[in-house]
Formats: structure tokens, C-alpha cells, sequence
């Protein structure tokens, strides 16, 4: 239609970048190690993934099991953090912001 | 030289100046607009446009004005963010527009890249680096959703290059610029 010799070059190169972008997730999908729970911005937890365990809070249930975590339950009104279902990999995290408590994984 | 040639060539044209404003107008209203065409992308990845504004500004770009392309782009996305937006959405547009206006700027200059071409490296470079704006901001975990973006990019500035065209032509047999 309207293309150009040239136009098959840039769309070959952004397609080049579309698939080497998936390579930036390589230092993502590795398996994590360590699980650290910080509440109001100071750390109440810090242990192995691999160990199982579940960690109270006044507010929050965390369980970590068969190297995943959860947030098992919640009091806060919205649940967005029980609904982010189960992390593993290095980097992921659960929030809980009215609860202020972070989950994450390193 | 005499000054009164310098003067004369530093002159603000009136015209281009309210060419400017026009395309700085109608940038604003089709960004505004564009909220409501994109719903039902918004739904694959939240605030995803299509950025038929950018196709306004390649427009100025293609017609060989790329100084003023900058300033209309650059007024657009500074009054975008001060009527819809907020400052982290001004630095994420911010950046993004002048990763694309790089990119067009350079490729227009090709005479074997057209339009589409340029709209759609424009758009895959304006989300590539809309994303390192949202990397230090929301976090590195969103270098995830940099494949999708790149993606998106590049349809939605297919779709800018083929309006472009359109727009070119018709542009060719009438004398605004």
C-alpha cells in the first residue's frame, strides 16, 4: 500500500526489540529465596522460602508454603491483596496498603 | 548582514503561529477524545491510547516543519498535564514524547522510511521509554510488561502512520503549510 523499502527495516527492528525485550524478564523468573514482610515500613519478618510457616499479624495472615506465599487473609475492605494469589520468583510482592504491609520476595 | 534583514528574518509569522495553536487545540481535543475510544484497550493493559495526537504532530514533521513540530508537541503534553493530568503523568508523557519526536525527527529525514514507518518507530520508542520513566517511579518489575508495550506501540502507531497518510494527502493539494 504505502510502504517503503525503508519501512521494512524499522518494522524489522522493532520487532527485533519486541523479542529481545522478553529477555528482561530473565532476572525475574528466577526462584527467590528469601521471604521479607515489612509493616509500616519496618521489617517484622525475614526467613527462607522453603521453610513453611505462617506469619500473624494484628491484621494480616501470611502463609508461606511448598516455596510459595500467600496472603491467606486480610481485614482490609478492598482484598486486592488475598485476590494477588501466590508469588515465588525473585521481585514479585503482595501489597496491602490500607494494612500497609508488603510481602516480598528476594 | 543588516539589522534590518535579521529583524525581519526573526519575525514571528502570524500565520504559523496560529497554524500552531490550531494543531496545539487540536491535539488537546482528540487526546481528551481518544480516553473514550480506548475502553475497551484499556482493558488488556490500564491507560493505553492510541496517541492520535502524535499523527497531528508527525503532520508538521512531514510537511517538513520539524522546530515547530517540537514546540506544538511540547505545549501539548505541558498543557495535557496541567487539564487532565498530574506530575508523574507529565514526566511519563513528557518522556515519551520526546523519545518519539527524536525518532521521527531522525527517520523523516530517510526518504525511504514513510510515514507509517516513522509513526510506528515513533510509537514502539515513546513506550519503551515511557516505561523506563514508569521503572523509576512504580519500580524495575515493570520492565515485565515492556514486551506488550512495544507491541502496542507499534500497532497503535501503524494505525497513527496510516492516518498520516491519509492526512498528507490530502494535505498535498491544499496550501497550509
Amino acid at each position: 500500500m504505502f510502504l517503503k523499502k525503508g519501512d521494512i527495516v524499522v518494522i524489522g527492528s522493532v520487532a527485533l526489540a519486541f523479542v529481545l525485550s522478553f529477555l528482561l524478564w530473565l532476572p525475574f523468573s528466577k526462584q527467590g529465596d528469601r521471604v521479607i514482610i515489612k509493616q509500616n515500613n519496618k521489617e517484622i519478618y525475614s526467613g527462607s522460602i522453603n521453610k513453611d510457616n505462617i506469619i500473624t499479624t494484628d491484621t494480616n495472615t501470611i502463609i508461606i508454603k511448598d516455596g510459595v506465599v500467600y496472603m491467606d487473609n486480610a481485614t482490609c475492605k478492598n482484598q486486592v491483596c488475598v485476590n494477588s494469589g501466590k508469588i515465588s520468583k525473585k521481585g514479585e510482592s503482595i501489597l496491602c496498603l490500607p494494612n500497609k504491609t508488603i510481602v516480598t520476595i528476594e | 548582514m543588516s539589522a534590518k534583514q535579521d529583524n525581519r528574518n526573526n519575525r514571528i509569522d502570524i500565520k504559523r503561529v496560529a497554524v500552531y495553536a490550531l494543531l496545539v487545540a487540536i491535539c488537546l481535543i482528540v487526546g481528551y477524545l481518544e480516553n473514550y475510544l480506548s475502553i475497551s484497550l484499556a482493558a488488556i493493559i490500564p491507560g493505553v491510547k492510541i496517541g492520535l495526537s502524535n499523527a497531528i504532530v508527525l503532520t508538521l514533521i512531514f510537511c517538513g516543519d520539524t522546530k515547530g513540530a517540537w514546540m506544538v508537541n511540547i505545549t501539548r503534553i505541558c498543557l495535557s498535564a496541567l487539564i487532565f493530568g498530574s506530575p508523574i503523568s507529565f514526566l511519563f508523557s513528557l518522556s515519551g514524547g520526546i523519545a518519539s519526536m527524536i525518532t521521527a525527527s531522525v527517520l523523516s529525514r530517510f526518504k525511504s522510511v514513510s510515514a507509517i514507518g516513522t509513526s510506528i518507530a515513533g510509537g514502539a520508542m515513546h513506550n519503551i521509554f515511557q516505561c523506563f520513566a514508569a521503572m523509576i517511579f512504580v519500580g524495575v518489575g515493570v520492565v515485565k510488561i515492556l514486551p506488550f508495550l512495544i507491541l502496542l506501540g507499534a500497532i497503535c502507531g501503524a494505525f497513527c502512520g496510516v492516518l498520516l497518510s491519509l492526512i498528507l494527502k490530502k494535505l498535498k493539494t491544499s496550501k497550509v503549510f
